[in-house]
């Protein structure tokens, strides 16, 4: 991020994309796969995060995409773009994962998980 | 525990799981075939890997940032993925191999059905991690490995020729064909490739993370890393001279692992073949352990998902599930019968082809003083790291022609 005469100009591409998504506890809930852009008042504006094999199986090859998405889904967990408070090296969100939706296959392997000894 | 001992446990850790069965085919059997002449590629690769391991401790420490993520950040995603995949099947390949090897060394021992060793071996492995912590696993397989310095004995023990030895230090060409040329060049590839296998970085800097390292860790870091390092070299260049010495004066060329044994049962009788024996245990342990949870390390870096030895399982599932699935895989794979050396082979010429991806990103940020602040590198980290990145390139470029060309090293 860098200051434009006192405003903040952000580089999508290198600070957002592709970067660690952290709840508001800290917990690591997956990485930015894609941004949603709206048309706003002044050009086009971020509208969501977007998060999840929904959001990353259409940067792929055709055919890799193919395959992605009979193995893994189409899902996709939009976060808007008013949830992030904080960019630095991760980007840091308001609420909780569970709230947005998000590490849902975490929590059901986990629970899974915990029926063993020692987990 | 005082930060001495902390620093000579590291240290020692550092050292013991410096050799794994890559590494040990190789350096004897390039000691068998040329002598000391590769001994300079193991000082090289060795400086090599304290090279990017320090660099990825250090922003471990500083930025708290592990490898995978960096790639991903730095290099797309595209880039990124086809480094995750490849990079994970090394450990796949090299886990499976470390599996075998280790149930080739139950077997030499017990006489049991291999492919029973190698269900036992998965089960011993799959605990270990379960219930230990990160750092109980490095001290135990670390300091267990240490057995190995009964190599280092051995060697001195068949009289390494000095005058020969420092000579291998300086490159020079194999008397004989161009086979033999071709042959050497490949020696040197796999050589270079098992000393400097990537897995060791991605999990050196995730070991960083999960040890909770700041900027005050980093002179810790550079010690452990450099003699550690340089100890585990010792090691490597006495395989290397007992090829040499002792397997090539005999005209064998160890074609097992357990083979390695030999000399120092020939040295010191039936305690140097045990240690040996247990030492390889631990050496190929520690490797198979470490690959496995590197695997899952990458995996749950690239995709964001909560992941560490420090968080109970159901707290970080998918990173959990990561390396059982890992082990199992490679479990399967080694009880298919295919040859673990055979399997080594491919995945450190495979690997050689990842470590460009691997160690481009950690040198971009490693010298980047917007990220780094004052801990960036300093002329001669830099100097190195390019020196490192190039030969690399070279290398992982040279690989695969020389693998074909020499039937995978048969000549």
């Amino acid at each position: 991020m860098t200051a434009v005469g006192g405003m903040r100009r952000l580089d999508l591409l290198r600070e957002v994309l592709d970067h660690e998504v952290v709840d508001v506890e800290g917990t690591s809930c997956g990485m930015v796969d894609d941004i949603e852009f709206a048309a706003g008042e002044r050009g086009p504006e971020v509208a969501a995060l977007l998060i999840g094999p929904g959001a990353w199986t259409p940067r792929l090859p055709a055919l890799f995409a193919l395959a992605c998405e009979r193995l893994f889904g189409r899902g996709v967990v939009r976060v808007p773009w008013p949830e992030v408070s904080e960019i630095s090296e991760t980007i840091r969100l308001r609420s909780k994962a569970s709230e947005l939706g998000l590490g849902r296959l975490d929590r059901k392997a986990g629970r899974w998980l915990a029926a063993l000894p020692k987990s | 525990m005082g930060k001495f001992g902390e620093i000579f446990l590291g240290i020692l850790s550092a050292m013991g799981g410096f050799v794994e069965i890559g590494e040990l085919t190789f350096s004897v059997n390039a000691g068998v075939r040329f002598d000391y002449r590769l001994l300079w590629v193991t000082a090289i690769g060795t400086l090599g890997i304290m090279v990017y391991c320090e660099m990825a401790g250090r922003i471990a420490a500083v930025r708290q940032r592990p490898v995978f993520s960096l790639i991903r950040e730095r290099t797309g995603y595209r880039s990124a993925l086809l480094t995750l995949i490849a990079a994970n099947l090394v450990n796949l390949l090299t886990c499976a191999a470390e599996i075998g090897g280790i149930a080739l060394l139950w077997q030499l021992l017990s006489g049991a059905p291999y492919r029973a060793l190698i269900l036992l071996a998965l089960a011993v492995f799959v605990l270990a991690v379960w219930l230990l912590s990160f750092q109980a696993i490095e001290r135990v397989f670390g300091l267990g490995g240490l057995l190995m310095i009964v190599f280092i004995g051995a060697a001195l023990h068949f009289g390494p020729d000095w005058p020969r030895l420092g000579a291998g230090l300086v490159p020079s060409l194999p008397e004989g064909g161009p086979r033999d040329t071709l042959l050497y060049f490949y020696f040197a590839v796999a050589l270079m490739s098992s000393i400097m296998l990537p897995y060791e970085t991605y999990l050196y800097a995730s070991g960083g993370i999960e040890d909770k390292w700041t900027a005050s860790d980093i002179g810790l870091n550079r010690l452990v890393v450099s003699v550690g390092f340089a100890l585990g070299g010792v090691l490597s260049a006495a395989l290397l001279a007992l090829g040499a010495d002792f397997f090539g004066a005999r005209d064998i060329e160890p074609q097992l692992p357990g083979t390695a044994a030999l000399a120092t049962a020939a040295a010191y009788g039936k305690a140097g073949l045990y240690a040996a024996l247990i030492g390889m245990f631990f050496a190929f342990g520690g490797a198979a352990v470490e690959t496995a949870l590197s695997g899952a390390y990458n995996l749950a870096q690239f995709a964001g998902w909560p992941w560490g030895k420090t968080k109970r399982p159901r707290d970080a599932a998918r990173f959990a599930l990561a390396w059982i699935a890992l082990f199992v895989l490679a479990a399967a794979l080694i009880a298919t019968g295919i040859d673990p050396v055979k399997v080594v082979e491919y995945s450190i010429v495979f690997s050689v082809v990842v470590l460009p991806f691997s160690y481009f990103p950690v040198l971009m940020v490693a010298r980047d003083p917007r990220i780094m602040g004052k801990h960036a590198n300093g002329r001669l980290a830099n100097a190195l790291g390019w020196f490192y990145l190039v030969t690399i390139t070279l290398t992982a470029i040279a690989a695969l022609p020389l693998f074909v060309l020499t039937h995978a090293g048969q000549g």
